[in-house]
């Protein structure tokens, strides 16, 4: 006969001990819903596997290998390159050659998208300001994750649409329009951190910082502009990888 | 679409009608302040202690031991940074887990950037803390240590008697961030050896906008607040009476309620788990099994983790209001990615939580409702996702 605890808890789903020790007389796996008997027992039961820790990774100072060997030899006054940096991997430890910012102005990355079916842009009325939700779908991005976003511009003559992704907040609160897929074309963005110096129409992987999965992607870089700010860039021809 | 189901209690609660009575006269009627010393004042300095009293019994420390702040996220830094402080620049070391809230991990990060060191303790796959490798991370400079009750994305209770005696064993403080757990689990600051724990109005069917930390008697914390010296010179500020009189009364009533209620939102937790594993083939529960609050469900979708924004917008279309683990590209992203990710979700699974959380106003009837919305939101998101799940 086990002792219970008597905190009479109600946490194994009984409201008191007392309660619990007539369903556990007749079967003592109950034992394991005791969260104060079962401290120990339970590790055994339910066996978690152990994570990776946290910590941090320190260069080894190699010199990884991007896609381009990016090297005009021409330093950007803006932008800092560092080479000897281990925030050059994304989540599945691929290598990349810069981070994507998003303008300090804007509400979230700048996106330029168009519907999967453009004709959606004009059937939908879409507007500036409006609230979208949408995933990118195919060979342009291939992101699995929903995208939310505020237009910033619409052409409806292409059905091309710029909007900030934003998060899942606003269209909960305020509603939204569902493109349901989309085609990532373009980003538009600042480059304040780099390790290669960036050069108009070579081809990188990239960090967008915001990115959830921290995945890299790759584009060519089609506008470059010096700024105070950063190096403004548009990068196209996007893949995820 | 008249439905309005609210499953998300480990955001907020709602306020308990017993509560909003109790504070209805404070609105207007009782406005004195708790310093002056006329009676006007004397009524609400009463009113305060009462509840003072009320929130001391909830985890069974002394009505002195608690001090009133503005929030949860105030109480936990009060804590941390009122010892660092007081430390006056010597070695400090703190110890916490990778799965804190943000009111404690943002408040570490700015400890690190002021010189104190900080080890974060990795958690298994259920989100446990381990004691061994707690036992192992102190440092002859370990001032404190701060591990959650309960973590509010999964919901999993962390062994706190066991780490608070480790704690002890090691010459450091024992914090804890029971802002999830306070009125759901039995907490007793005697029993458990706890110095330090963090509570907030909000989570226990209270107002916004007031917090509690327990400070046990002896401790002393470099205020964040100087001024008036209210609350013994530990936070000086006007008190809030009215939010201070709602939390003294949510305290009580979950105090009282709290076997019973428990037990009543274990078997609706139980049954909604069942139903959605039952009936969805590719569901799976994230967190313990058992160690977990009573209401807390966090549950993922094999192979449709990326859809979870909208499996959240088209449930709330459909009037349920529950929680995303995930959030998209977001300055407002939520907890949910690193908390998962420490538990070992690769990156895409740790985006596709859904947290549902139950309370004191949900019934068996909501549940049922539930259950019947859940499948077919799940199923219309097949049609944008792979078939291969």
């Amino acid at each position: 006969m086990v002792n219970l605890p008597g905190m009479n808890c109600g946490l194994c789903g009984y409201r008191s001990c007392e309660e619990f020790a007539v369903p556990l007389a007749s079967n003592p796996d109950l034992i394991k819903r005791c969260i104060y008997l079962s401290d120990n027992k339970l590790k055994s039961t339910h066996p978690g596997q152990k994570s990776t820790e946290i910590k941090t990774n320190y260069c080894s100072g190699e010199t990884h290998q991007s896609c381009v060997s990016a090297s005009c030899g021409r330093q950007s006054d803006t932008v800092k390159v560092t080479k000897n940096k281990t925030e050059w991997r994304d989540s599945l430890d691929r290598d990349f050659d810069f981070y994507l910012d998003q303008f300090p102005e804007d509400p979230g990355p700048r996106e330029v998208i168009i519907p999967h079916n453009p004709m959606l842009t004009r059937e939908l009325e879409i507007q500036k300001g409006e609230i979208l939700i949408g995933r990118p779908l195919g060979m342009s991005c291939g992101c699995p994750i929903t995208h939310c976003g505020i237009v910033h511009t619409v052409d409806h003559r292409t059905g091309v649409i710029t909007w900030f992704v934003t998060g899942p907040l606003d269209p909960r609160e305020k509603g939204f329009k569902d493109m349901g897929y989309y085609i990532a074309e373009g980003y538009e963005g600042l480059v304040t951190e780099s390790r290669v110096d960036i050069k108009l129409g070579m081809r990188y992987f990239f960090q967008p910082r915001r990115c959830m999965l921290n995945w890299r992607h790759s584009g060519l870089v089609n506008y470059v502009n010096r700024t105070p700010d950063g190096l403004q860039v548009r990068v196209e021809g996007l893949w995820i990888g | 679409m008249s439905r309005d189901i609210y499953f998300d209690n480990s955001a907020t609660t709602p306020i308990d009608p017993a509560v909003a009575q109790a504070m209805d006269p404070w609105i207007d009627e009782y406005f004195g302040n708790p310093s002056s010393m006329h009676r006007i004042g004397r009524q609400a300095r009463e009113a305060v202690e009462l509840a003072r009293h009320q929130v001391a019994q909830l985890i069974n420390a002394k009505a002195e031991e608690i001090l009133f702040t503005g929030s949860g996220t105030e109480a936990d830094n009060t804590a941390i940074v009122g010892l660092f402080e007081l430390a006056g620049g010597q070695p400090f070391h703190l110890i916490t887990s990778a799965i804190e809230h943000p009111a404690i991990l943002e408040t570490c990060r700015y400890l690190e950037r002021r010189g104190a060191e900080v080890t974060y303790l990795s958690v298994d796959s259920s989100g446990m803390v381990d004691p061994e490798e707690l036992a192992s991370a102190f440092e002859p400079h370990t001032r404190l240590v701060s591990i959650m009750t309960a973590n509010n994305v999964v919901g999993t209770i962390q062994p706190i008697a066991e780490l608070a005696r480790i704690t002890r064993d090691h010459g450091a403080l024992f914090h804890t961030d029971a802002v999830q757990a306070a009125g759901r689990i039995p907490l007793d600051v005697h029993v458990q050896p706890i110095d330090l724990l963090s509570l907030s109005a909000h989570k226990i069917y209270g107002p916004k906008g007031c917090g509690a930390l327990y400070v046990r008697q002896g401790i002393k914390l470099e205020p964040l607040l100087h001024g008036g010296g209210q609350e013994l010179g530990r936070r000086s500020a006007t008190e809030n009476v009215i939010g201070i009189v709602g939390f003294g009364v949510a305290a009580d009533i979950a105090r009282v309620e709290m076997s019973r209620e428990s037990a009543r939102l274990v078997q609706l937790r139980d049954r909604l788990i069942r139903g959605i594993v039952d009936t969805i083939p590719n569901a799976y529960l994230i967190g313990h099994p058992f160690r977990r609050l009573p209401g807390h469900i966090c549950i993922g979708f094999a192979g449709q983790e990326g859809e979870a924004i909208k499996m959240l917008l088209a449930l709330d279309q459909e009037g349920i209001a529950i929680s995303s683990g995930s959030a998209c590209s977001s300055n407002h992203a939520t907890e949910a990615s690193y908390v998962l990710k420490a538990m070992g979700f690769d990156p895409l699974r740790a985006r596709g939580g859904l947290r549902i959380t139950l309370g004191r106003f949900n019934t068996e009837k909501e549940v049922n409702e539930f259950l019947e919305v859940i499948p077919r939101v799940v199923d219309s998101m097949r049609t944008i996702t792979s078939r291969a799940v």
